[in-house]
């Protein structure tokens, strides 16, 4: 019996360029605002508002939108479960460049 | 970026080099080094007179002298605390101003944990050596330069580099540490008095953190 292809545990919320992304930067700065992810993922607010209303009814982040002064601001935060999830992608990646690699070297 | 779902055969390796990129991109925003450094400067230059006024010197006609660096014990524990205080709030400030959160909390509670541990120490030798005077070998002298301010600023600044993943902090912190606990003398250190004889490191340490500050500053890591 072989294990288990990494492919057949990934997850279609996570595996995603942008997903992936959100999570990344929002797991390394704890704490991000809606305007930094959207320069940094060169996406349009509405794609981004799409992308994360994806991984927020999956309840990998929460959103919290407030005021600073006059001037609106949307705050995304990582839950346990994104973090679970975030740490889960990177090891079935690392786990798939193996196994291509133990096929080139086979 | 494209907002297609990647399929299970796509490249796992581009993945994983974004998502890395990333990463990498976040810490640089969130970097606020040069003026942690600079303020560890400042309180460092600050304290230079405390430790000179403060500082209790009991000369006997044979030309023995006794001192003890009382402005050290009582400046340093608070311009510490107050120090690693303000760096915390700047990091938040900028990190929140940049649209991120900080990754300050563990080296302050380091930098007040080092203070507790300086503090301790130099009440307990204050309490104990004027009543059981010795002469100590170098290794003990190269530990009571770690247990120091300013040693204890190189301990905490380690965690800082770990924390913001910076390598040109962890150098930088090395060569700190190392002129700080192998004291560079060019024989400018003036025997003759007491006081006198504190002064340089000071001025070094300090003049060191400033350097680093400015040049932290100059390519904004």
């Amino acid at each position: 019996m072989t294990d288990a292809h990494p492919v057949t545990g990934l997850d279609d919320v996570v595996h995603q360029r942008v997903r992936l992304g959100i999570l990344t930067i929002t797991h390394e700065a704890r704490r991000v605002e809606f305007g930094y992810l959207r320069t940094q993922l060169q996406l349009t607010a509405g794609n981004l508002s799409q992308h994360l209303g994806v991984l927020e009814t999956a309840g990998l982040v929460e959103i919290e939108k407030g005021y600073e002064g006059k001037r609106g601001r949307t705050w995304i935060t990582l839950t346990p479960a994104g973090n679970a999830a975030l740490a889960e992608e990177i090891g079935r990646l690392k786990l798939l460049i193996a196994r291509v690699e133990e096929g080139f070297t086979a | 970026m494209t907002t297609d779902s990647v399929s299970a055969g796509d490249d796992p390796r581009r993945l994983l080099s974004e998502v890395r990129t990333l990463a990498h991109r976040v810490r640089l925003d969130q970097r606020l080094t040069w003026v942690a450094l600079l303020v560890l400067a400042g309180v460092t230059f600050l304290g230079i007179p405390f430790d000179w006024f403060g500082m209790k010197v009991n000369c006997t006609p044979d030309g023995v002298c006794e001192f003890a660096r009382r402005g050290v014990l009582y400046y340093w524990p608070l311009a510490s605390l107050l120090a690693y205080t303000a760096i915390a709030v700047l990091y938040v400030r900028a990190a929140r101003a940049r649209g991120l959160g900080a990754r300050v909390l563990p080296y302050s509670i380091t930098g007040a944990v080092t203070t507790l541990l300086f503090t301790a120490t130099w009440v307990a030798a204050a309490l104990y050596f004027p009543s059981h005077p010795q002469r100590f070998p170098e290794w003990v002298l190269v530990f009571d330069r770690l247990i120091a301010p300013w040693g204890m600023i190189g301990v905490a600044l380690l965690v800082l580099a770990r924390l913001e993943r910076n390598l040109a902090l962890l150098a930088f912190t090395v060569v700190y540490l190392a002129v700080v606990l192998v004291p560079i003398n060019f024989g400018w250190v003036d025997h003759s008095s007491t006081r006198a004889e504190f002064l340089p490191q000071q001025v070094i340490n300090g003049g060191v953190l400033l350097l680093g500050a400015a040049g932290f500053r100059r390519w904004q890591r």
